[in-house]
């Protein structure tokens, strides 16, 4: 039976969230929003996020399967992060209190804002709202509210999941008021980035209009993984390691370090630990300060996102054009007419679809900078010429990083219904789509990234390392094909976006980093210990790419789920 | 008499496309409008004006009375709208979509559920009362959508093309639902590419074409104006008259003979 949350005979069945909705409810009223109107959105989405949308019925109405049952796939699969986390729990051994708690929120900050950007982007700025909901009496504050709250839900439980251990374990070592201390700022810092995204997005949106402002959104979120990744940057030089031995460790608090808004959020635990200080006062007045600033932007904002929500769907037209890119790169990767037209169906498809550009391209933006810092702090530490560390020289290796995300975004579009048009073909083709489809995403967001690293790497060590390159490409090649195989089980694109499967691709790259390190130390030793190992790999996967590029999914039928 | 609804000047561009070149019109209570244009006209983007999801860039609107700059919200739950594109929430049921529709303008649910049900029962599709809408057909759901409109007894009525996939039977029993409510002082106002329909039931007609308004009054008035039906005044008002030649090289098309490059 499929849950009845519209009341009915089961009061006693209120969902735990709307019970902390309900106490919070005179909060909500504080900022204009009808609280029982945003209680009904809330708990509608919620029952909706738990369904699966089956696009095309079954075996006639009336009859209800067993997987149509109520699940949440986004609460089932929490834990896997909290075991994620506990390897955060190393952070006790180290004698510090402000180092432990720099660290746990650089780590709380950086999953909580990538996870919103890139997975609640969609549903923030959902237009179809608008027309069910924003038609009726629901003032746009009080649509804008029920849908923050909707986020919030997934956010602050998954805020819970990643820091849950270390919570857990700060009341054990720092006593309780401690604990209580790192429990509130979780659930503010959890505030803090959904309510930050909401006064970005609507501040973009009040301003410009149509296609420019899809454009500015993937790039805004583009922008805001740079800083992030920045900031980290300027953390890592806050930390210096004094004795490498005994793990003892350095804070070097610089005045200008205060713009690195994570510190702010540690400065109560410092001063918890060392008393009173100059330094410690002015950040906690800053955490103080910059919520009370949030809180009121969020506060004249919060009916701007939904008021100029619709100019989202209704930019002009811009005229198609394949680049001469696209053409040529086609009519050479793709050696049959139907893998040609899946070619070019993937790269226009994915080229205006702006809920797979929100999925993705923070990630991509990461793969460019995340290799950088990394190389300039292994240059810190070690004191070795740069051409010669070997992170450097297998940098364009990092664009593999982002198969895990990219595969799971290919199974879904805004326009999944269209996928009867796949049904419609007289013969299996699952091979061609699924070979064009990989084709055209290599050439369209791989190669680029990968020819950019490899150039770098190439200019500063010389032509040498050219078949370490090549193999690289082959592999992610490779390893693409292998993600497809893992990950796609009906035909791509036809899945709808879902706030509960909102992360599966973060699944999808833990269980990838284990592959990705196996493989690649693999290729490591091979290339770096056995003479002529390079070219010995570079035969190998030369043919399993041919084999794969050619061959690949042949015999693969793809279903509806 | 008064109105209940005023366009003065209203347009509206996406970009340099300008969608609404200054629209006038007005409503009176208790009138049916067919509000008619060829694919593009506006008539959607109208209907998103009024309804306050999008911003007109100029022009004034009075809806009730009032300028809808200075309304709230709280005017919406005197309106019933049905969408284009027949959206809704599919994966729920169409009792707990029509639930929670009827929640959100304040209404209490034991009401809802036996006005849902009995007007689903009329329109004869209770048995899919607690099925998904997904499982539902394009006519059933604009079925769902007609009684979402009117759960809440609205006074005026925007319906962007309500008789979109729905059967001739049904076409006949949602245009006398339209004739009662006139009777019982509702104001409609819909848009539909049925000229046959339009004509018959419409008490005023307005036709856009290009984001001006064409031709505003009673069939009968307009009729004056060029002879024949609706069709033809439709296509002689929007500068379409080559139907039969486009018809021919369409085909022609089709076979791979076309006089026109790609």
């Amino acid at each position: 039976m499929m849950r009845n949350i519209f009341g009915k005979e089961s009061k006693s069945d209120t969902p735990f969230f709307i019970k902390i909705l309900n106490f919070l409810a005179p909060m909500y009223r504080a900022f204009g929003v009808d609280y029982p109107t945003l209680r009904v959105i809330v708990e509608a989405k919620m029952v909706m996020d738990g369904r699966q949308e089956s696009v095309i019925q079954k075996s006639g109405w009336g009859n209800k399967k067993k997987n149509d049952e109520d699940k949440n796939t986004f609460f089932q699969s929490l834990w896997m992060y909290a075991i994620f986390s506990l390897i955060l729990l190393f952070l006790f051994a180290i004698d510090n209190i402000v180092f432990q708690y720099t660290i746990f929120f650089s780590y709380i900050f950086v999953m909580l804002i990538s996870t919103l950007i890139a997975n609640f982007s969609t549903i923030l700025l959902n237009t179809k709202d608008q027309v069910l909901i924003g038609t009726k009496p629901v003032s746009s504050r009080t649509l804008s509210a029920a849908k923050a709250t909707h986020v919030f839900i997934y956010l602050i439980s998954f805020a819970a999941a990643i820091a849950g251990p270390i919570v857990i374990a700060t009341f054990f070592f720092h006593g309780i008021l401690a604990g209580v201390l790192a429990l509130l700022l979780v659930i503010l810092a959890s505030l803090w980035c959904l309510l930050l995204t909401i006064i970005i997005y609507a501040t973009v949106l009040k301003r410009f209009n149509g296609e420019k402002l899809k454009n500015i959104i993937a790039y805004s979120q583009i922008g805001l993984s740079v800083f992030t990744i920045i900031g980290y940057q300027i953390m890592n030089q806050v930390i210096q390691i004094v004795d490498p031995e005994v793990l003892a460790i350095e804070l070097n608090l610089q005045w200008w370090h205060v713009i690195v808004f994570p510190l702010w959020f540690v400065a109560p635990f410092g001063m918890l630990q060392d008393g009173w200080s100059m330094t410690y006062g002015i950040y906690i007045a800053f955490l103080l300060l910059g919520t009370l600033g949030i809180v009121l932007l969020y506060r004249v904002n919060n009916d701007k996102l939904e008021k100029n929500l619709q100019k989202l769907d209704s930019g002009e037209a811009e005229e198609d054009k394949r680049s001469l890119y696209e053409t040529i790169t086609g009519k050479w990767l793709s050696w049959d007419k139907r893998e040609l037209g899946y070619y070019h169906f993937v790269w226009q498809l994915t080229k205006h679809e702006r809920e797979f550009k929100t999925r993705l391209y923070p990630s991509l933006a990461s793969i460019l900078v995340f290799p950088a810092v990394l190389l300039f702090s292994s240059f810190r530490f070690s004191e070795g010429a740069i051409e010669e560390s070997v992170t450097f020289i297998y940098m364009p290796y990092f664009t593999m990083l982002m198969l895990p995300m990219l595969a799971v975004s290919l199974q879904y579009s805004k326009n999944y219904k269209g996928r009867w048009i796949f049904d419609t073909s007289s013969e299996n083709h699952a091979g061609v789509f699924l070979r064009g489809m990989i084709k055209a995403m290599t050439m369209k967001l791989i190669f680029p990234i990968y020819v950019l690293l490899s150039a770098v790497v190439i200019v500063m060590t010389g032509f040498e390392l050219l078949p370490v390159i090549i193999n690289g490409f082959l592999l992610i090649i490779a390893l693409f094909f292998m993600e497809v195989k893992r990950t796609i089980t009906d035909y791509p694109f036809s899945r709808q976006y879902n706030a509960s499967e909102a992360n599966q691709g973060c699944l999808a790259t833990v269980i990838f980093f284990g592959i990705v390190i196996v493989t690649t130390l693999f290729m490591f030793l091979i290339q770096e210990f056995i003479p002529f190992g390079a070219y010995i790999v570079l035969v190998l996967l030369l043919a399993v790419d041919g084999w794969l590029l050619t061959k690949g999914f042949d015999n693969t039928k793809l279903y509806q789920l | 008499m008064e109105t209940i609804l005023e366009m003065r000047e209203v347009k509206k561009s996406f970009g340099g496309n300008h969608v609404l070149k200054g629209v006038n019109f007005s409503v009176h209570p208790g009138e049916i409008i067919g509000y008619i244009g060829p694919n593009g006209a506006g008539k959607s983007t109208t209907v998103k004006i009024i309804l306050g999801m999008l911003q007109q860039d100029a022009g004034e609107i009075m809806l009730f009375g009032r300028s809808l700059a200075e309304n709230g919200d709280e005017y919406k739950a005197r309106i019933g709208y049905v969408p284009e594109n027949a959206e809704l929430y599919e994966t729920l049921s169409a009792e707990e979509y029509l639930l929670f529709v009827g929640r959100l303008y304040g209404m209490d649910e034991q009401i809802v559920r036996q006005k849902s049900f009995s007007m689903m029962k009329i329109l004869g599709i209770e048995s899919a009362f607690k099925n998904r809408l997904s499982s539902f057909s394009k006519g059933m759901r604009q079925k769902v959508l007609i009684i979402s409109s009117l759960l809440h007894n609205p006074d005026i009525l925007f319906w962007d093309e309500p008789l979109n996939g729905l059967d001739a039977n049904s076409v006949q029993i949602v245009k006398e639902i339209l004739s009662e409510l006139k009777k019982d002082g509702k104001t409609i106002f819909y848009s539909s590419h049925i000229m046959d329909t339009v004509e018959k039931l419409s008490d005023r007609i307005i036709i856009l074409n290009n984001g001006t308004v064409v031709a505003d009054g009673p069939f009968a008035e307009l009729q004056k104006d060029a002879d024949g039906t609706l069709e033809q005044l439709f296509n002689q008002l929007t500068g379409f008259n080559e139907y039969a030649e486009l018809a021919a090289d369409f085909v022609t098309a089709m076979k791979g003979e076309s006089q026109y490059d790609a």
